[in-house]
């Protein structure tokens, strides 16, 4: 059960969001593959454009097919609405443009996603957006970071790669007795294994190309309204308490309450960036999500075991995984992930950087790619790929050393994966030794 | 828009345009614990159609300032004062649940002030169930849980939404969550005036019933129908929450009703 439906998880995973459609009663979400809709008078039309009653009017807005991906996520995080767009990316920048404006503040953690820190310490930049990278589990740090225009708090629930977690109770009442919302991004984590607004956060986004689809076909994002942050209250967002003068000066907390977000979203992010998600891809997406917590548990079970086999392995200085005592937030992952916080381990080989391009080259199984979440495993390299654009003092406060190599576990037999590892290892230490 | 009855601030949408008391106006009242929101899918077409639009918050809810009513004739009262302060000498009165009985003293008080009244998911008499006052009292999330999961009929509960992408229950939640439920739950309960109201009242009038309403049962609406002389629909797939879940065929009998008075 969620905030938003009285039925189990794995229900919602499977059903919420669509019932058969009463003309060919398809059991399955059918794919409405349409540019727009056609008004049953001008009229209908009309009432449409006033937000009078709901419907669609053009996908680039809404879609048949991706409203029921919308509502089956935000029932399983247990939002009030949801919004899905064309890729993670496209989502986290919809969120901070719907909430910050020219001048505004962003605090977020420094261990976060490259691209992500790329867009919050760059790109916002260039339109006058500034942000702070803190220690996100260090609370005096947050608030010292708090200026008049701070308008978020962002973190990512499992910090990518450093595998740091946010300590989201902590962060929530640091922030809330600011004023401030927290954002999160929730990739890692999945709603099948922690709930972020039942801990008090206010907006969460996913990147559902990684675990929520699971198969690796299709790129899409979703931003979820947690319905529970006062914004008229914090006194900081004109952006949903004034009026907005392309919708007749509508005000999007008086009229819409605790879904203001997301129809601000809708209707200024959706009309105006047009990051639309394709009714393809959240056709394929819906058909990932039917599995998540099936698919979960098994991550989650091969990376426990993969973590332990790899302590054992005699050419690997070190690894790292929330559940691991040495993970310096294990006691947050244990409060925050008793499923067990997720499926990424990463890890170090004798040999630095040289010796860890030979076990990547060296695997059959596991793919060498810039993704995460697959059923399949896949690694990578972080230091000179996701995170390559980052400065040495960036990669160090976001828990990246060189040696690091990122394994985003898989859900195959645990015994091939360890084999293809077994092997991998063998050519790191070759190469560790022939340097 | 805001403005002050009994010296409190009160909030109360106006379906997105400037409200104009010269316009034939029509009152929207919400029910236990909710607050404007419930209306925003009618609100806005009255507003855009030739009618001015009023769906206050009571007192102490969501957006308007003010301690809880605690009685249902209370609340008849105050939305005369309402009435009064925003200028407003007659208006079509639309009440949804606990709404509607507030209407029914508004109508018992003041006749001349109601063109015509609709009941939308309604009855008589709410008894409540002292449990779920007492729920509300302590958690009253929680009292909001077992409102929701009786109140939405079956289509809301497998996350089908009138507006792509959104949740009513989550937003239902939220908003009772944070309102006097308690006070709302106990006032409906102890209203008995009712059913001797209705007889007596003689204003065109309207009920939108639903056929899974386990709030306020068919049987109950319709009992309130023939007491009213009121023309009735039945919208058979849907629960209690009709204004929310059914917005769209809730405003069709609405509107087809109060466009041909």
């Amino acid at each position: 059960m969620s905030r938003s439906s009285y039925l189990q998880a794995d229900t919602i995973a499977l059903h919420s969001g669509y019932q058969p459609e009463s003309d060919h009663g398809s059991r399955a979400v059918p794919i409405y593959q349409t540019t727009s809709y056609v008004f049953d008078d001008v009229s209908q039309a009309s009432s449409l454009f006033n937000v009078e009653q709901g419907g669609h009017i053009y996908s680039r807005m809404t879609n048949p097919t991706v409203a029921v991906l919308e509502q089956r996520i935000a029932a399983l995080e247990g939002g009030s609405g949801a919004i899905c767009t064309a890729s993670g990316m496209s989502a986290l920048y919809m969120t901070f443009t719907t909430l910050c404006s020219a001048g505004d503040h962003i605090i977020s953690s420094a261990q976060i996603y490259g691209s992500t820190a790329t867009l919050l310490s760059h790109t916002l930049k260039r339109f006058g957006i500034s942000c702070t990278f803190v220690a996100i589990n260090d609370q005096d740090a947050i608030k010292a970071a708090i200026q008049d225009n701070t308008k978020i708090v962002f973190c990512e629930s499992i910090g990518n790669p450093g595998l740091e977690v946010s300590d989201l109770d902590a962060i929530c009442a640091t922030a809330h007795e600011a004023g401030l919302p927290v954002v999160i991004d929730a990739t890692f984590a999945t709603p099948s294994l922690n709930r972020p607004i039942e801990h008090g956060v206010n907006i969460v986004v996913h990147s559902v190309t990684k675990w929520m689809g699971g198969h690796g076909v299709a790129v899409g994002g979703v931003v979820v309204d947690g319905g529970n942050f006062d914004w008229k209250a914090s006194g900081r967002f004109p952006e949903l308490t004034e009026p907005y003068a392309p919708f007749h000066g509508i005000k999007f907390w008086d009229e819409f309450g605790p879904s203001a977000v997301a129809m601000r979203m809708r209707a200024e992010s959706m009309r105006d960036l047009g990051a639309a998600m394709s009714p393809n891809s959240a056709f394929l997406l819906l058909q990932g999500i039917e599995t998540l917590s099936l698919r979960m548990k098994q991550h989650v079970a091969n990376a426990h075991e993969l973590m332990n086999w790899l302590l054992e392995q005699e050419n690997v200085s070190w690894v790292n995984h929330p559940d691991l005592e040495t993970n310096k937030t294990h006691d947050v992952a244990t409060r925050l992930f008793p499923k067990g916080a997720g499926s990424m381990v990463c890890f170090g080989v004798e040999g630095g950087r040289d010796a860890g391009a030979a076990f990547i080259d060296a695997l059959q199984l596991g793919s060498n790619l810039a993704n995460v979440g697959d059923s399949r495993t896949l690694v990578l390299h972080p230091g000179s790929t996701t995170h390559s654009r980052l400065t040495p003092e960036q990669m160090a406060a976001g828990g990246i050393s060189e040696d690091m190599i990122r394994v985003s576990v898989g859900i195959e037999d645990i015994k091939d994966i360890k084999a293809d590892f077994a092997n991998g290892l063998r050519a790191a230490k070759r190469a560790a030794g022939a340097s | 828009m805001e403005l002050q009855v009994n010296g409190k601030l009160t909030f109360a949408a106006t379906g997105g345009k400037e409200f104009d008391s010269s316009l034939p106006t029509v009152l929207f009242i919400h029910g236990s614990g909710m607050d404007h929101r419930a209306w925003a899918l009618q609100t806005r077409w009255f507003a855009f159609h030739g009618y001015s639009v009023l769906a206050p918050d009571f007192p102490g809810h969501s957006l308007s300032e003010g301690d809880a009513i605690e009685s249902i004739e209370a609340m008849g009262v105050w939305l005369d004062d309402f009435l009064s302060a925003a200028g407003v000498e007659k208006a079509h009165v639309v009440g949804h649940s606990q709404g509607f009985l507030s209407a029914l003293e508004l109508a018992h008080n003041h006749p001349e002030k109601v063109l015509s009244l609709t009941g939308i998911g309604t009855a008589a008499a709410i008894p409540v169930n002292p449990a779920l006052i007492e729920t509300a009292e302590v958690v009253p999330a929680k009292a909001a849980d077992m409102m929701l999961q009786w109140g939405f009929g079956p289509a809301a509960q497998y996350g089908i939404s009138a507006v792509p992408g959104m949740q009513p229950i989550a937003i239902g939640r939220q908003i009772m969550a944070n309102n006097p439920l308690a006070v709302d739950l106990k006032a409906c309960a102890n209203y008995e005036a009712g059913a001797a109201i209705a007889e007596k009242l003689d204003v065109p009038s309207c009920l939108i019933l639903a056929g899974k309403d386990r709030m306020t049962p068919l049987k109950a609406g319709k009992a309130l129908g023939v007491a009213l002389k009121a023309q009735i629909t039945v919208l058979p797939e849907f629960g209690h929450m009709l204004p929310v879940e059914a917005p769209k065929q809730s405003l069709q009998a609405l509107r087809a009703f109060i466009s041909s008075l």
